[in-house]
Parts: C-alpha cells; sequence; structure tokens
C-alpha cells in the first residue's frame, strides 16, 4: 500500500448544500482525522445504525477508538474526515491495491446517523471523486461494495454518479452471516456533475 | 492450506457416440515435476497466454520453478488429463478473512484440445467436488477477459451464473481491462453428467 506524505494537507474545497434553508449544511469538507478528533469519532463509531453493515461492531470505549485512529487512520493512504463546519461527522476512505488490481481503489465511509437523508454523504463522495484521479494518475477505477440491503448507501453512490455493475452473490461473510453485494464503479474517465 | 496427501482424482468418461470415434477420458490429479515436459506444450503456447497475467515460458527452468514455487505449495492445483496425460491445469485459490466464503477459479488449456468441451468438463469436474473438499466455500467465481469468449462459453456451459462486467479491473500486460464476473454457488444446481466428447 502506498502511503501519503502527511505534510500534503488534502483539503476539499466546502461546498454549499442545495436546498437547505434552515438548517446551515452548508459547509461539508474533508480533513486528515487525527486523535484531537476523539470524541467526535466515537459518535458514529459507537452508533449501531452506523455499524449495521460494517464488518466492525459498534465501539464501546474510548481506549478502541483511539488505537483505530493510531494504527489504522495514521497508517491509512488516504483517509479523511467529513466535517459539517469542520467538525467531524463521519469518514471517508480509499484504499488502493497492488499488483495487477493496482489500477482500482475501493470507496468505504460512515456518517453518523442523525445527518443521513440530507446528501452529506453524496457530496463527501464528489469531493472524492473529484480529487482521487488527479492525487492517484495510475488509477483508472474507484469501486466501492454495498450490502444489497442497504439501500440508503446504493442511492448515495448512484447520486454521485457511480454505474452499477451488478450483484455479487455470497461474496462476503459480515458478522458471521454470508451477504450479497452490489458492486458500482467510477471510472477516471466518467463524466462527473 | 490443505495438506494434499492423496491423490485427490476425479474422473468422468465420454460416452461414445459414433463408430469413428474413441473413449476419451478427462481426470484430474495433481501436477508435479515429472510432468514438465506435457506442462511446457500449453505454458508455451501464445494462444494460451493471451488473456492471463504471464507471458509464454520460453525455457523448462521456467516451468520448473512455477511447478515447486506455485503449484505445489497451492491449496488446490490440479492437472487436466486426457487418458492421464496432462493436456491443461485448472486451480481454485482461497481468500481468507470476510472473503473467506468465496474462491476463483482459474484454468489453462493446451490450444489444440480447444473446442472439444474439455475445459467445461473440467469445471464441472471442480465444481463437483470444491463444495464438498472446502465445507466452509459457499462461492466459486472466475474472472474472464471480455474478449476472451471462448472462456465465458466454457462457465456458461458449466452452469455459472453471469453477474456484469467490472470495468477496468485488472491490469493483463500492462493495459487495463475490462472482465465478466462468473460465479457458482454451493446451493447453485448443476449436473455433473458425462458429455460426449468428439476427439
Amino acid at each position: 500500500m502506498e502511503t501519503m506524505e502527511e505534510s500534503n494537507l488534502h483539503l476539499a474545497q466546502p461546498e454549499s448544500i442545495e436546498g437547505s434553508k434552515d438548517k446551515d449544511f452548508s459547509k461539508i469538507s474533508l480533513r486528515p482525522l487525527d486523535l484531537s478528533d476523539i470524541d467526535h469519532f466515537m459518535v458514529w463509531v459507537s452508533d449501531e445504525k452506523v455499524s449495521r453493515f460494517c464488518i466492525w461492531d459498534p465501539y464501546t470505549d474510548k481506549e478502541e477508538g483511539i488505537n483505530f485512529i493510531k494504527n489504522v487512520v495514521r497508517r491509512h493512504p488516504w483517509y479523511r474526515a467529513i466535517c459539517l463546519n469542520n467538525r467531524p461527522i463521519g469518514s471517508i476512505s480509499v484504499t488502493p491495491n497492488s499488483g495487477k488490481y493496482r489500477c482500482k481503489g475501493e470507496l468505504g465511509y460512515a456518517l453518523g446517523s442523525k445527518y443521513w437523508g440530507k446528501g452529506i454523504m453524496t457530496r463527501a463522495v464528489k469531493l472524492v471523486a473529484g480529487s482521487i484521479f488527479t492525487e492517484w494518475p495510475h488509477l483508472e477505477r474507484l469501486d466501492a461494495l454495498v450490502d444489497v440491503e442497504n439501500v440508503g448507501s446504493q442511492r448515495v453512490l448512484e447520486k454521485a454518479g457511480f454505474t452499477r455493475e451488478g450483484v455479487l452473490s455470497k461474496y462476503i461473510v459480515l458478522k458471521g452471516r454470508t451477504r450479497d453485494m452490489v458492486m458500482f464503479s467510477l471510472l477516471s474517465t466518467d463524466h462527473q456533475t | 492450506m490443505e495438506e494434499i496427501s492423496h491423490l485427490q482424482s476425479a474422473q468422468s468418461k465420454a460416452i461414445k457416440s459414433g463408430d469413428d470415434e474413441e473413449l476419451a477420458e478427462i481426470s484430474l490429479r495433481p501436477l508435479d515435476l515429472s510432468d514438465i515436459d506435457d506442462f511446457m506444450v500449453w505454458a508455451s503456447d501464445e494462444k494460451v497466454a493471451r488473456f492471463c497475467t504471464w507471458d509464454p515460458y520460453t525455457s523448462k527452468e521456467e516451468g520448473m520453478n512455477f511447478i515447486k514455487n506455485v503449484v505445489i505449495p497451492h491449496p488446490w492445483f490440479r492437472a487436466i488429463c486426457l487418458n492421464n496425460r496432462p493436456i491443461g491445469s485448472i486451480s481454485v485459490l482461497a481468500f481468507s478473512g470476510t472473503n473467506r466464503c468465496r474462491g476463483e477459479l482459474g484454468y489453462a488449456l493446451g490450444s489444440k484440445y480447444w473446442g472439444k468441451g474439455i475445459a467445461t468438463q473440467a469445471v464441472k469436474l471442480v465444481v463437483g467436488s470444491i463444495f464438498r473438499e472446502w465445507p466452509h466455500l459457499e462461492r466459486l467465481e472466475a474472472l474472464v477477459v471480455v474478449e476472451n469468449i471462448g472462456s465465458q462459453r466454457v462457465l456458461e456451459k458449466a452452469g455459472f451464473t453471469r453477474e456484469g462486467v467490472l470495468r477496468k479491473y485488472v491490469v493483463l500486460k500492462g493495459r487495463t481491462r475490462d472482465i465478466v464476473m462468473f460465479s457458482l454457488l454451493s446451493t447453485d444446481q448443476v449436473s455433473i453428467s458425462t458429455t460426449s466428447l468428439h476427439l
């Protein structure tokens, strides 16, 4: 896996959320996540609604969260906090592959459940799509695997311009059960809105 | 990885469908260094290598290294044999962790044996035994380059489901390729009926 120099702060420009007049969801941005964000981080990682379709179980103590940030987030080649008015409310990441699969990267994300249904995740995905192919010129494909029952997340990717390529039956084991997954992809050559 | 302590041989026999045609026996067995000359026939064939990640082998040394370093330690690798002589290979790769429910099928067959249903029969033989040998396996999948129509036909005839095209999924010989994803589940009904092979 490639490591990104942390000295390059990859800040994506804040974008305004259309149609949000009564609530101020106007500044969604991406930035690196670190230990000082631990309290915000614990909000979504301890939420069972968030972890429902993830391989991990809800976190129960701050120690777990601190270890994750130290051992996984800090070493990750591309991991960002999704921020609302500069406060972390979720995370988004791109995991690269190597060898014959080096042309593709896998997208993953999580958002605090109180922020669902407002277009925030779609905005975050679009921000990633808008920068990852420039940052990683060898990358030709960004893909995402979504549980067949996770309709909300499928909507996010569709709205963000991803192509639904098909259902892969009994593709992975999630919390002890084999799951069917929908494969989505976005190519560097796809036109983005 | 499993110890191959006994010969895992699967056999099928062809039905004689005409007076002129010979009975042919397609079977699977482990491949070893003693098979090197037969191995080199398909490993050095550029028609066979065309849609594979590897380039045609040019020396026996290459072939021996492959058998030593890849074939022998492999969790499931078999020679496809015609009347007990290796004419190709077929293998299943195991995954771990969250991916442990699936295995990836791969195969190669000497080009002079193409178009006779041999690869289809070999795939059916694997399907008939892999889910019993690996009870944790629920899905057998295969990734085929979109231009490789012949191999797509093999999997369709063997009862695999075509799940979709994954665009720019793999780099093959320096170029990014679209692939077709096929799968067969342990719960899918597949008949391992004998087929007539016209040779």
